[in-house]
């Protein structure tokens, strides 16, 4: 994978960083979960005879909450998957501007999840899921939520992306040229 | 116009370094928005993309691999090439491989193939006496392998990314010969550049001692049986399959080699869990992209364009091929998947290329851009391990890429390199 930049390390929050060690336990357990929940699949099927139809629906919902809080996660920490060729060739106060509209990006993304992903699982909480007892809307919990720490972790990158722009326009455009 | 919108936001935000999947999302919101169509249905695309029952596998062996990354797999598997192939000129080249090849059935990334086998053979070939970038060059080439053995979890993203309609079970054997052609092909390419350079043999440690060495190395490399034959036999499906190889993973690592320590354990699950939120999150916002795709019918008019430059099949297959070698030098390669087989299957299959067949020309194609500049995280890792600059990787890095084309061209021109095993499992 790429890795696009800092790990953020500079300009943290206590909040912040608490948010982040959450986001990482919330995804690493579900994972786990996942690796049990399938186990017991397995365990059911062929010694119990019983093959349960819950496991599955309850493993793509734990599934999702480990997926969207890793993203969360790579957007504070600028993991994601990205093409930095043209930015990083740029000048620096050029450079800043990708960076900064890369980062409100992110933070349309992680707001139109957190906003529609809050509204399919109201409209969906009644619902109960084939399969499994849990309400459909549980499907878009993790999206909901993972959507509104993207917002959270993409704002701090884009207040950090203006700090950094300021110098660099100070500095003219072709400071390291 | 939706569809130069849908293109153009996409390629703009993706030049100035916008993450893929931010970029796939904003341009498939600015494309709906010119057409109209609620904002609220991308969300929910992207939802059902998120979690699909074809992708549950992918975390699942990124977890296994990590957690035989870190738990002393790899050593006993380099311990028992050492003996098989030592013995040949060059012979931790040599070894470099087959422990990739071998590692690769196991963990199924190449990522995790070059970290695990190169983090311990790259510096003992500098310590022996090779040059760096040959250290590096021979064991990022042969990471590739892993993509294309069971249990690649790039064969499962392009399953996915097809529509789950493609059997990962025959991805699975399609891949096979072909990567044992490229592994025979890095290593004669590994011999050649060895002989001419004067890199000496490693000591036979004898007959005794390969296999007291395979008996050590069997327990980490049953996992690839299991894996396999739970899958074809339909005695797992291939999440369950994965589910098995966590936890064998675990098993033969906390008890048999008594590795993997909790701290270990940590690392291995919070490494597997970043991993998928960055895939898993592209797929998301890819399906969202798709869709729009499919509603604006952009794969029918790749057909279509497709149609009106070539009427033949190998010459198509070779500009796609290009196509994807270009844009592997930019894109990393599950996104480059994810995004590139929705629009080059449908013309794929419009030629009668077998879906299958066209799968493993995929994974080739893009896992060579795994190795070239400026994106190419192997290459990186690799130049990282052997701590040389990238470019001067890169400088000798060409007999190993004719090496790769050679069996990337061997696989497109000859469909039943691929196609034979499937058929025969069938």
């Amino acid at each position: 994978m790429t890795e696009t930049g800092s790990t953020g390390a500079s300009g943290r929050t206590g909040l912040l960083d608490q948010l982040e060690a959450l986001a990482t336990i919330l995804a690493a357990s579900s994972l786990v979960a996942v690796v049990a929940v399938q186990a017991w699949q397995v365990f059911a099927r062929y010694v119990l005879n019983d093959s349960p139809s819950w496991t599955e629906p309850l493993a793509l919902v734990l599934i999702a909450v480990t997926a969207m809080m890793g993203a969360a996660v790579g957007v504070r920490r600028e993991t994601h998957f990205s093409f930095p060729t043209f930015a990083n060739a740029a000048p620096p106060t050029v450079r800043a501007v990708c960076r900064a509209v890369a980062r409100l990006a992110m933070l349309v993304l992680g707001g139109g999840l957190a906003v529609y992903g809050a509204i399919l699982m109201l409209d969906s909480f009644n619902v109960p899921m084939a399969g499994a007892p849990l309400p459909v809307g549980l499907k878009f919990a993790p999206v909901a939520v993972g959507g509104a720490l993207i917002v959270v972790f993409a704002l701090e990158r884009l207040v950090k992306a203006f700090r950094e722009a300021k110098p660099a326009a100070a500095h003219g455009p072709d400071e390291e040229f | 116009m939706a569809i130069g919108v849908l293109f153009g936001v996409f390629a703009a935000l993706l030049l100035i370094g916008t993450p893929v999947a931010a970029a796939l999302a904003v341009s498939t919101l600015a494309a709906a928005l010119v057409l109209g169509l609620p904002e609220i249905a991308l969300v929910q695309q992207m939802a059902s993309n998120l979690s699909s029952t074809s992708l549950l596998a992918i975390p699942l062996f990124v977890f296994a691999g990590e957690l035989m990354l870190r738990g002393g797999i790899s050593e006993k598997i380099i311990s028992f090439a050492a003996a098989l192939v030592g013995r040949v000129k060059g012979g931790l080249g040599q070894v470099s491989v087959v422990a990739s090849t071998l590692f690769g059935g196991v963990s199924g990334s190449a990522i995790a193939d070059v970290s695990a086998v190169g983090g311990a053979l790259i510096p003992q070939m500098i310590e022996r006496g090779y040059q760096r970038d040959y250290a590096v060059n021979v064991t990022i080439s042969a990471a590739l392998v892993a993509l294309l053995v069971p249990p690649s979890h790039n064969m499962i993203l392009f399953s996915a990314a097809a529509g789950g309609g493609i059997s990962i079970t025959d991805l699975f054997l399609a891949g096979i010969a072909p990567a044992l052609c490229l592994a025979v092909a890095i290593m004669v390419t590994a011999y050649i550049v060895a002989r001419r350079r004067g890199y000496q043999a490693e000591p036979f440690p004898g007959f005794a001692a390969i296999f007291t060495r395979l008996v050590a190395a069997i327990p980490g490399l049953l996992l690839v049986g299991i894996i396999f034959f739970g899958i074809k036999s339909g005695v797992f499906t291939a999440i369950e399959s994965a589910t098995i190889a966590v936890i064998y993973a675990v098993l033969v690592t906390v008890l048999v080699y008594r590795r993997l320590k909790w701290a270990d354990f940590v690392h291995a699950v919070s490494g597997a869990t970043r991993t998928t939120g960055h895939i898993l999150f592209v797929i998301g916002a890819a399906g969202a992209f798709g869709w729009l795709m499919a509603y604006l019918q952009a794969p029918a008019m790749a057909v279509e364009a497709m149609q009106a430059i070539a009427h033949d099949r190998t010459l198509v297959l070779l500009l796609m091929v290009l196509a994807l070698l270009v844009l592997g030098t930019f894109m990393d390669m599950a996104p480059l998947v994810i995004i590139a087989t929705p629009i080059f299957l449908p013309v794929a299959k419009a030629y009668g290329v077998d879906p299958v067949h066209f799968g493993v020309i995929m994974i080739l194609s893009c896992g060579i851009g795994l190795l070239t500049p400026p994106v190419g995280s192997v290459l990186f890792i690799g130049a990282a391990i052997g701590k040389i600059d990238v470019a001067q990787t890169v400088k000798g890095l060409w007999p190993f890429y004719i090496a790769m084309l050679v069996v990337l061209l061997a696989v497109v021109l000859y469909p039943p390199l691929s196609l034979t095993l499937p058929a025969w499992g069938r």
